[in-house]
């Protein structure tokens, strides 16, 4: 085009230019409006820009990090007192022991919002009145679905909503009507599988992981496209027989084949390496390990994955040689500080084995590992990234199978760098018993007595540089609560009396707390602003209450 | 729905078929196959011993038959049913049966007692799950569920049928003098204890006799003992009902419900003395202990 040339014709020529350039702009509007209407809703760079639009909240964490560190401060440490709830959704379903474990995503006003048993709901973020509901007719066979008939949230791209379930499926809905595009299997249920992740979405991809290692299956991760439904790649989290791994394993297909290794939890991504964290669950079985020796790669590992073709970049295994079912299937955070006097790109990790991990997440490179809870198993890494382990159980009780911590989020806080979780204090003893390995039946390989007098919880602030803890707050009974900060101080936390409470990061102060009248376990808060007001979320029980300082 | 007849011999043939299968010579042995014959062949021993004893008891009453555990007699059956149970319901029931409070998964040794069920019942729970509630229905077979049932029995909390033989009157006056303040019997006395209604039949003699002269050896949840100073001095003796970071709930020593903050409270003292009076021999001799438990049974 001449236009940037210059001046080079008469009048004639110059209408000629604007009437061009009207048409050109008019054109723009149309398509606008079109696009408008059309409601093409958020793109993968929306996503990419995570918390930079305050009215959205596009995927699990906030953003594509893990941080689950939102920018807000119109809520603050010196107002938060005056926090109060504006409106509550009741999903009007009687799950009883897991109700909701999801986080609801933000766009256009509007919160998309998944529930256990594969219920989902559009609800207007302003008065929590719904739009849409949805309800999956499951088989009444459901394996490990069964067990834990649990969601925890949407993927979202465009005008496609995606959500994994309990049969072990992937599906795509409108996200206007709650009407449902396509659905793809991703194992059969009947063997164990099942879903209940939120998808991780990027620009061509819908990320998603299984559930069901505590059945004779063997865990993935796939790769699916957003529009057509097709798989694109999957990562096998047993290795094949003689593939990278397997030399961590017997010599037995069958016993590869049914390794477990479920991943069942989000992973994060990293745009600039193009890598996926991903973490892997339990060896099957889970207590019983006579059949099974070796370190039993990839389970119980944080496996970093080309985004483009599901291939493995780097390991790292948290507990070789699982027997105690803590599984690493925690939301893995990603931060870039400054790490003992350089920038470096890490990844932090508070793990179900009761220790805090920092990695380089560019090569996995092990940096820290330091315990966050008071039990004993082992109380050391080595050098080489190997736990140094003191009690295999026969000196007394060890953490219980649900963990140090779980798979509920934790947060980071930049600036003090101060890693935010929920640690849980128990009490177990474990007693494996050869299992009857049937296809479709559970496979935990014995059983376990947990102390009930000997539990407790708490909020734990540990400093990342160091993993020394900085401030805690303690609960009376084993929590499994997660943590949103923002950039005011506060970290948000749940507990499992039911309370939804605010924190000064700096030291822990409990400032604001609300029974919302059930446990608020494995969810944490989402924060959003809508007409200037800035809105904290959280489910609990059947429940979301929305809080804010004043009335919409 | 139950385990008919027709199920069961259903049932039998179905793990004959798949034990001779497995047996089969071009199958590879490997150890987790060798266990899984075992178990079939178990199974297998049971259902046909079962099937037999069924058809002994379809000819005594075809209507009650459905009600019946036929494996009932058949000590193997609560020693597999103990493993299924481990297997597959430990993860929320415990490995005891005993349930796991914090996640609403009940005490199932309590079942039969609590619930007045049957075993037909029980099947029925185990097998369609309880509508409504996280208890899922379940794909063993029919054999597989009366297995369950028999360990639930073997392990259900038991006390005495029996007439314990002792002097109901002289029993009725002394529980009115010092059980009745506190513990509740047919609608009866206080709140603060346990409702002792039905107790005989739920705890053994010697647990009984225990709980009297050790009241603080073991304390059941919402009857722990706390002691507390509020602000303005008062202090507060109760049985801790719930608790959170923030609060307390309690049933004070005269039997009000009384909700206080932590934070507004002198002091806070979890005891590990029951409120409950030890009850010497000095005190209640053995005789009147006797005395006291079967006016507890009569009055059941």
């Amino acid at each position: 085009m001449d236009e940037q040339t210059g001046y080079r014709g008469g009048i004639a020529d110059m209408r000629r230019r604007l009437c061009r350039a009207w048409i050109f702009s008019g054109l723009a509007l149309l398509a606008a409006m079109a696009s408008a209407q059309d409601g093409a809703g958020p793109s993968y760079e929306d996503i990419l820009r995570g918390f930079e639009d305050p009215e959205r909240w596009l995927t699990y964490s906030g953003d594509y990090s893990g941080k689950r560190h939102s920018p807000l401060t119109q809520i603050d440490r010196d107002n938060v007192a005056e926090l109060r709830p504006v409106w509550t959704f009741q999903t009007g379903t009687t799950t009883r022991g897991r109700g909701f474990e999801t986080t609801p995503l933000l766009d256009d006003g509007v919160l998309y919002v998944t529930g256990s048993n594969n219920y989902a709901w559009a609800i207007d973020a302003r008065t929590g009145r719904s739009f849409w509901s949805y309800r999956r007719n499951l088989p009444n066979d459901l394996t490990y679905g069964a067990s834990a008939p649990v969601n925890r949230g949407f993927g979202m791209l465009g005008n496609r909503l995606f959500m994994v379930t309990l049969d072990a499926h992937l599906m795509a809905f409108d996200r206007r009507s709650g009407d449902v595009l396509w659905e793809r299997e991703l194992a059969d249920y009947q063997l164990g599988y099942a879903a209940t992740l939120a998808p991780l979405v990027l620009d061509d991809k819908v990320i998603v992981g299984i559930s069901g290692g505590e059945y004779q299956t063997r865990g993935f991760i796939d790769a699916f496209d957003p529009v057509s439904g097709e798989r694109i790649w999957r990562f096998n989290t047993i290795p094949g027989p003689g593939e990278a791994g397997s030399e961590t394993w017997p010599d037995d297909p069958a016993i590869l084949a049914a390794g477990g290794g479920g991943t069942w939890m989000n992973g994060s991504y990293d745009p600039d390496l193009n890598l996926i964290y991903w973490g892997v669950g339990n060896p099957n079985p889970d207590y019983y390990d006579e059949n099974r020796p070796g370190d039993n790669l990839y389970t119980n590992s944080i496996v970093a994955l080309d985004a483009n073709n599901g291939e493995l970049r780097w390991h790292y295994q948290f507990t070789p040689h699982d027997v105690n079912d803590w599984d690493a299937n925690q939301v893995p955070v990603l931060a870039d500080i400054e790490w003992r006097g350089e920038p470096r790109r890490v990844l932090l990790w508070g793990n179900r084995n009761g220790f805090f991990y920092v990695l380089d997440r560019v090569t996995g490179e092990f940096l820290l590992g330091e315990p966050f809870t008071a039990t004993t198993w082992a109380r050391e890494i080595g050098a080489d990234g190997r736990p140094i382990i003191l009690n295999d159980g026969s000196q007394g009780c060890l953490p219980d199978p649900w963990g140090g911590t779980n798979f509920y989020p934790p947060s980071f806080y930049p600036g003090l760098d101060l890693f935010i979780l929920t640690a849980r204090e128990t009490c177990a003893t474990y007693v494996p018993e050869e299992p009857a390995n049937t296809r479709g039946q559970s496979n935990f390989g014995g059983t376990v007595f947990i102390d009930a007098e000997q539990g407790s919880g708490a909020l734990r602030a540990l400093d990342i540089h160091s993993g020394d803890l900085v401030w805690e707050f303690t609960y009376p009974s084993p929590t499994f609560g997660g943590v949103m900060t923002t950039a005011a101080g506060l970290a948000f936390a749940g507990d499992h009396e039911g309370n939804f409470m605010a924190f000064d990061v700096e030291n822990g102060e409990n400032l604001w707390h609300y029974q919302t009248g059930s446990r608020i376990w494995g969810a944490a808060a989402i924060t959003y602003m809508l007409d200037g007001l800035q809105y904290v979320l959280i489910p609990s029980g059947t429940t979301l209450t929305a809080f804010a300082l004043r009335a919409p | 729905m139950v385990c008919s007849l027709w199920h069961l011999i259903r049932c039998s043939g179905f793990e004959v078929d798949q034990a001779d299968q497995l047996a089969g010579p071009k199958k590879k042995q490997t150890r987790a196959n060798r266990n899984k014959n075992k178990i079939i062949v178990t199974l297998q021993g049971l259902a046909t011993n079962s099937a037999l004893l069924l058809a002994l008891t379809v000819f005594s009453g075809l209507l009650q038959a459905q009600a019946i555990n036929p494996l009932e007699n058949d000590p193997r059956a609560a020693r597999a049913g103990g493993s299924l149970f481990r297997a597959q319901c430990a993860t929320c029931h415990g490995a005891d049966a005993r349930g796991i409070s914090t996640i609403d998964a009940p005490d199932l040794t309590l079942m039969w007692v609590q619930g007045s069920r049957n075993d037909s019942e029980v099947f029925t729970i185990i097998r369609d799950g309880i509508a409504g509630s996280i208890m899922p229905p379940h794909g063993f077979t029919d054999t597989e569920v009366w297995m369950l049932v028999s360990y639930l029995r073997s392990v259900a909390v038991t006390g005495t049928m029996e007439p314990i033989g002792g002097d109901v009157e002289r029993g009725a006056s002394l529980f009115a003098e010092q059980c009745a303040r506190c513990h509740r019997l047919d609608g009866v006395g206080g709140s603060l204890g346990p409702d002792l209604s039905g107790i005989t039949a739920r705890r053994s003699i010697d647990a009984l006799l225990n709980a009297l002269r050790e009241p603080s050896a073991n304390i059941a949840r919402r009857y722990k003992p706390v002691t507390l100073v509020t602000a303005s001095g008062e202090t507060v003796q109760g049985t801790i009902k719930s608790e959170d970071a923030f609060s307390i709930q309690i049933m004070d020593s005269e039997q009000a419900l009384r909700a206080f903050m932590k934070a507004d409270l002198r002091q806070l003292n979890k005891d590990v003395a029951s409120l409950m009076p030890e009850f010497s021999a000095a005190i209640l001799s053995d005789a009147e202990v006797n005395d006291v438990l079967s006016y507890l049974q009569a009055e059941r």
